[in-house]
Parts: C-alpha cells; sequence; structure tokens
C-alpha cells in the first residue's frame, strides 16, 4: 500500500500541475490508527500528503455533487464499491460524468476499528499494515501479526467488487479475491424465516436504537437529493422527535426511496452510532429485485436499465398475482 | 469512610438498590452498550469504557412531552406533564460524563430556570466510577480532568478493583444511598486504598501517553472575530456530512427544538434534541442566518471552544470524551478544531 501511496502522490501532482484537473479528492491521515479522513486538495504541495491504507472506508465520490458546482473539473480516487457509488450518482444524472478524472484503486479489503478494538489491539497502536493475507499490527511496544479476514469489515467481506467498475486510469494491479456470493443473502434469509409477527418485532427493536442522527442518509451515494423530505419543513414529516412511529417511518422511506440504487456498499451500517444493521433492509429489496425482475447490481453498468424506474408490459405484478396476500 | 463491595454481590446491590429507587446501569445490547433502565436479566457492562451514546440522555431525554392538550367543544383542557417523579440512581458514570453534567447544570439551572431538568437532577442519585484504562480516543485530561480520582460533581464516587469495587459517598443522597445497601458493604483495607494509589499512579502515567494527550484548548488564543472569521471553518467544514451523529453522541450539546404532535381534538407538545448541524436548525420565518455548513460547523466549535468559556468562567463545552471522535463517519472532530485553531502543548 505505501507503493501505491507514493503513486497516489505523484499522480495528483501531476494532474494538478498540468491543470488536468483543479483540485484533487483523496484521504489523509490523522492521529490514530484508523483515522483516514477525505481531503480536498488544490495546491500541488499538499499533494504529498495523500494515503492509501487500510482505513479508506470514506466513498469520496458522493462530495463530487457539491464540489463541481465550485470545480470544473476535479480528480478522485475510487475503490470497487466507491465506483458503484460513482455510477449510481451519474444515473441519477446529479454529476456529468465527463467533469471528473477517475484513478481506480483495486481495494484488498478495509479493516474494521470496531474488530480491532474487540480484539484490544488499539492499545498503544500506532499503525497497521497489510501484506496480502497477514496484517502487521505495529505498537509502541513490538508488533504482532494476524490473518486479515479477521478484521475486514463484514461487508468487505462479501464484497463482489474488489476492482472499480469505471476509471480513467486504474493505479493498481485488480485484485483477485474469492468471495462467497452464497452467503450474500444470509441475513435476509435469517430474517424471512420469521414468522411476520417476529420480523415486525425484529424491526420494531431495532429502529427504537434510531438517535435521529441521519447520518444513514447523508452517508448514502444513493440519497442524493438536493433537499431531503425530512429536511422540509413544508412536508411536514420534518419531525425530529425520538419516538417508534418516527423512526420507523424515517427508515422505512429512506429504504423504498433507495430501492433499485443501493449499490450495497454497506455505509449507512457501518457510521450507525446505534449499531442498527440498516444494510439488511436494503439486501431484502436487492433479493426482492433480483427474484421479481431479474440479477441487478446498481451502479454497474450505468446504460442497464434500472428494473424499478424501468416499466415493462411483461413485469413480474405479484401483488396483484397474489391478490395483494403474501406470497 | 470509604467501602467496598464484592463483584460477586452486584445482583443483590442492584435488586436492593432498584427496591427504593429506579436504577439506571450501563447495558450491552447486541454489542452496544448504553444506560438503560435496569430489568433484573439485563447483562450489565461495567468494564466497557465509553457507552455509546453518553448518559445526558437520562437527565436531559432526547424527546420529552410536556404538555398535553385536549379540545372538548370550546373547553381547551390542559396538562402539565414530563419531568420526573420517582427517585432513581445512575450507576457507572465516568469522570467525562459526570463533568457534562455540570455543564449541563449552567445552561438549565441558571434563571430562567429548566423545571423538567431541574426535577430530574433532585431525583437522582449519581453513582460515578473512575477510570483506569483511557482510550487513544480519550483526551479529558485537556480540559483538566484527572479520571482515575472521585468526580467532585457526584453523590458518590467508585472505583473497579477487579474483584470488587470501592465505593464513597460524598453528598447526603449519597449517604442515603449507601445506608439503603449497607448489608452489601464492607469497610476497605488499608491493602485495598494502596492497590487504589498503585492504579492511580499506573493511569497517571497511561493518561500522559495517550495520542491526544497533546491537545491544550488554553493555547486557543486570538480575539473572538479573529477566530470567527478563520480561514479553518471553510476548510475543515468541506468534508462534513452535514449529520448530528457527534451532536448526539455528545454529553455536552443541549440545544432542542419544541415541536407538536397533532390530533384532530387532543395533542402532545414536547421538546427533543436539535443539532446546530442540521440545515434547518435556525431556520426562521425571514429564512436562515446559517445558509451553509460551514456556518453551522462554526457554529458548533465556536459555541465550545469560545463563547461557553466566555460565558462561564472559562469552562469549555467540552469534556474529551472522545466519542465524536469514534462516531464521526468521515473523522472530523473537535480534536482537529482545537489543533487548528493552535490547541497543541
Amino acid at each position: 500500500m505505501e507503493k501505491i501511496t507514493e503513486k497516489i502522490r505523484e499522480i495528483a501532482k501531476l494532474a494538478l500541475e498540468n491543470g488536468e484537473v483543479e483540485k484533487i479528492i483523496g484521504w489523509n491521515k490523522g492521529d490514530t490508527f484508523d483515522d483516514s479522513y477525505p481531503v480536498f486538495i488544490t495546491d500541488v504541495d499538499d499533494a504529498d500528503s495523500l494515503i492509501w491504507d487500510n482505513f479508506c472506508v470514506n466513498n469520496l465520490s458522493k462530495y463530487l455533487i457539491q464540489q463541481l458546482k465550485v470545480s470544473k473539473k476535479i480528480g478522485v480516487f475510487l475503490k470497487g464499491c466507491d465506483s458503484r457509488g460513482f455510477s449510481q450518482i451519474v444515473k441519477d444524472n446529479r454529476i456529468d460524468r465527463d467533469k471528473v478524472v477517475i484513478y481506480g484503486l483495486s481495494c484488498p479489503g478495509m479493516i474494521d476499528p470496531e474488530k480491532v478494538k474487540k480484539e484490544g489491539l488499539h492499545k498503544r497502536l500506532l499503525s497497521v499494515k497489510r501484506s496480502g493475507n497477514e496484517l502487521i499490527f505495529i505498537k509502541k511496544d513490538g508488533e504482532q501479526k494476524a490473518s486479515a479476514e479477521e478484521f475486514e469489515y463484514d461487508k468487505c467481506l462479501q464484497c463482489r467488487y474488489p476492482n472499480p467498475v469505471v476509471y480513467d486510469q486504474l493505479l493498481t494491479e485488480p485484485v483477485d479475491r474469492e468471495v462467497k456470493t452464497l452467503e450474500r443473502f444470509k441475513d435476509v434469509e435469517n430474517l424471512e424465516a420469521l414468522s411476520s409477527e417476529e420480523r415486525s418485532a425484529y424491526w420494531v427493536d431495532q429502529f427504537s436504537k434510531c438517535i435521529r442522527c441521519n447520518a444513514c442518509r447523508n452517508i448514502c451515494p444513493a440519497c442524493s437529493c438536493e433537499k431531503c423530505v425530512f429536511d422540509n419543513e413544508k412536508a411536514d414529516v420534518s419531525g425530529k422527535a425520538k419516538a417508534d412511529s418516527e423512526e420507523q417511518f424515517y427508515h422505512i422511506i429512506r429504504a423504498y426511496h433507495v430501492a433499485g440504487r443501493c449499490v450495497e456498499c454497506g455505509e449507512c451500517s457501518r457510521v450507525c452510532p446505534a449499531g442498527i444493521p440498516l444494510h439488511k433492509l436494503n439486501s431484502k429489496i436487492i433479493k426482492d429485485i433480483n427474484e421479481l425482475y431479474g440479477d441487478y447490481d446498481a451502479g454497474v453498468d450505468p446504460s442497464e436499465e434500472a428494473p424499478i424506474g424501468t416499466y415493462k408490459l411483461d413485469d413480474s405484478d405479484s401483488f396483484t398475482e397474489h391478490g395483494g396476500e403474501k406470497k | 469512610m470509604m467501602k467496598k463491595i464484592l463483584k460477586n454481590q452486584f445482583s443483590q446491590l442492584f435488586s436492593m438498590i432498584d427496591k427504593s429507587y429506579e436504577l439506571f446501569l450501563p447495558i450491552e445490547k447486541e454489542g452496544k452498550v448504553n444506560f438503560d433502565l435496569w430489568q433484573e436479566g439485563d447483562k450489565v457492562n461495567i468494564e466497557k469504557l465509553k457507552t455509546s451514546i453518553s448518559p445526558k440522555s437520562v437527565i436531559f431525554p432526547q424527546s420529552e412531552t410536556y404538555l398535553k392538550f385536549k379540545r372538548d367543544g370550546k373547553k381547551l383542557e390542559l396538562e402539565n406533564v414530563g419531568g420526573k417523579k420517582e427517585d432513581y440512581v445512575l450507576f457507572g458514570v465516568k469522570h467525562c460524563d459526570a463533568k457534562s453534567f455540570q455543564i449541563l447544570d449552567n445552561v438549565f439551572l441558571e434563571e430562567p430556570v429548566d423545571r423538567l431538568y431541574e426535577e430530574r437532577r433532585e431525583k437522582g442519585t449519581i453513582v460515578s466510577m473512575a477510570c483506569f484504562n483511557p482510550e487513544e480516543t480519550c483526551f479529558c485530561s485537556s480540559f483538566g480532568i484527572e479520571p482515575e480520582t472521585a468526580s467532585k460533581e457526584v453523590d458518590v464516587t467508585t472505583w473497579d478493583m477487579g474483584d470488587s469495587i470501592l465505593w464513597n459517598p460524598q453528598t447526603q443522597k449519597g449517604e442515603k444511598l449507601t445506608e439503603k445497601i449497607k448489608d452489601v458493604l464492607e469497610d476497605a483495607t488499608e491493602q485495598d486504598k494502596s492497590e487504589l494509589n498503585a492504579l492511580q499512579e499506573d493511569t497517571k502515567q497511561k493518561v500522559k501517553e495517550l495520542p491526544l494527550a497533546n491537545i491544550d484548548p488554553t493555547k486557543i488564543t486570538g480575539e473572538l472575530n479573529d477566530l470567527f472569521d478563520s480561514k479553518i471553518w471553510e476548510e475543515l467544514s468541506q468534508r462534513c456530512l452535514g449529520c448530528g451523529s457527534c451532536t448526539y453522541v455528545c454529553p455536552t450539546c443541549h440545544c432542542y427544538d419544541i415541536s407538536d404532535f397533532k390530533g384532530d381534538t387532543s395533542g402532545e407538545r414536547f421538546r427533543c434534541w436539535d443539532s446546530c448541524m442540521f440545515s434547518d436548525f435556525t431556520l426562521m420565518a425571514h429564512g436562515n442566518i446559517r445558509k451553509t455548513q460551514k456556518e453551522r460547523f462554526r457554529q458548533r466549535f465556536m459555541h465550545k471552544l469560545v463563547y461557553y468559556p466566555n460565558n462561564h468562567e472559562g469552562v469549555y463545552a467540552c469534556v474529551g470524551c472522545g466519542r465524536c471522535v469514534e462516531k464521526c463517519p468521515v473523522h472530523l472532530d473537535i480534536v482537529k478544531v482545537i489543533k487548528k485553531l493552535g490547541g497543541e502543548k
């Protein structure tokens, strides 16, 4: 990853110097081992602060919506999952593809700081390096090695797109990783196996943990409305109360609004301070879409017709077929 | 006099408290620990250093209905509700969170006194637990907190000694609670006290070595207007998502909104936490004075680091708990702001 960091810096410098782009969006490193954060660079000298490491989990593509209002051309570093988010934002007509230069990064999987903490490895931890499938924890008092698989985000362990689906320049060798696709909908299947009462109780309990912070919405690449209905004081649904009915309403509306556009990046669950497994809602809808309209991965091929956004006469109509009853 | 309770008597202790008080404890559910009303069978976790959400939610609930109204023909019935009628014990509050209560007191207990808040504070007996294992995201020492010592702000202070806890009442409320649980108390020995001293010395050293130990807000000088016009707000706020996770996990944020649940003939008026990071926070009839995230972002940190200390004898509205450091989806937290403003030793 250090070599790629060098490459990132070179490319950023070059692109800024020769005026190919006005701004670069990448990652910088902060004080703690897991602190890799988004940064916007216009000055060539700042390019040396760019990094690529095991904690560059943030998708930088959503920033393009705002940044392209003030910059004509922007260079951005995108991982596999990020690139799907990017394509979806393009498909949703929120940005102009031609104003972006994409530097693609194949991703070995990002490391979950919560898992590091759970093992108690975060104490006196300076940094985490990766060599193949091995992680090296560099601590104040020595080094410790472990298998990367044990520390990757759950969402990364299930990633089907480690390599960017769209890019102008690929900075890495493609990653070839074995993915347990069979387990892709395991969480959903476990929920489907419950009775509707049990399922309802499960979600009522989960939503009751919500603290109304909107982090899930604001990180989501599919949530790109100019003004969200929940921020629109005229819509009469912009309440901030911690009340079950409002929490349920918010999450269900959001899940339906990103239906067919969710790129499965799992960021909603990652950022939730209350630990609600929000991605399961989206997973359920994706599974249903696949079963009803054929396999579809949002944000992979922008030319492909979106199943929810396109009406066909022979579309599956399970609701009418079953007379509104449960299948 | 310092007392001691063996941990294998905790279930008795909790049942005893539960007889005379409502009991709020750090309770673990699906891997997350938060303060909640204890019920027999709950998984109590006092080892976890930081609860996900701060215990401020006990003294200042996220949503609280305080007025109910009902229309009956031409008659309108109003009923004051809310506040707290039952005595309660909040057990296991860390030093940083205990200090945050004082920061909220400065706001809510000043004239005009907030009736709902005052009642909750009066009904509560706060039991703190000192901390011997600060985490990498902690920087309470930057705000003058010594996490291993007894917090002055609470009714009883305790120390986790492994197999037992040491118990030291500091107020009348604390003595009253101590009296109620005397059956599980024994006197702390000289050996307990010397073990405590050793743990405290060890903690002091750990605190000094933390990665954020060099944060020093007193180094932020500069005139208010210069700080307000600083370039850092534009630069830092660019990556702010405008969500409220920092605000809602923060033990010192205390802004709220007032709204109604409306029905045809009845309704409720409630207040609930609000966040200055939200786009509608300062929305008024004439428009919004904070139009972009830059102004909202600046407000949050100017409030904590400049306005609040200006109004409250130099006390900052941050206790260095580090929850925002852990929870911000894009690692944009008060530490980065303090550093940019020159607040480093």
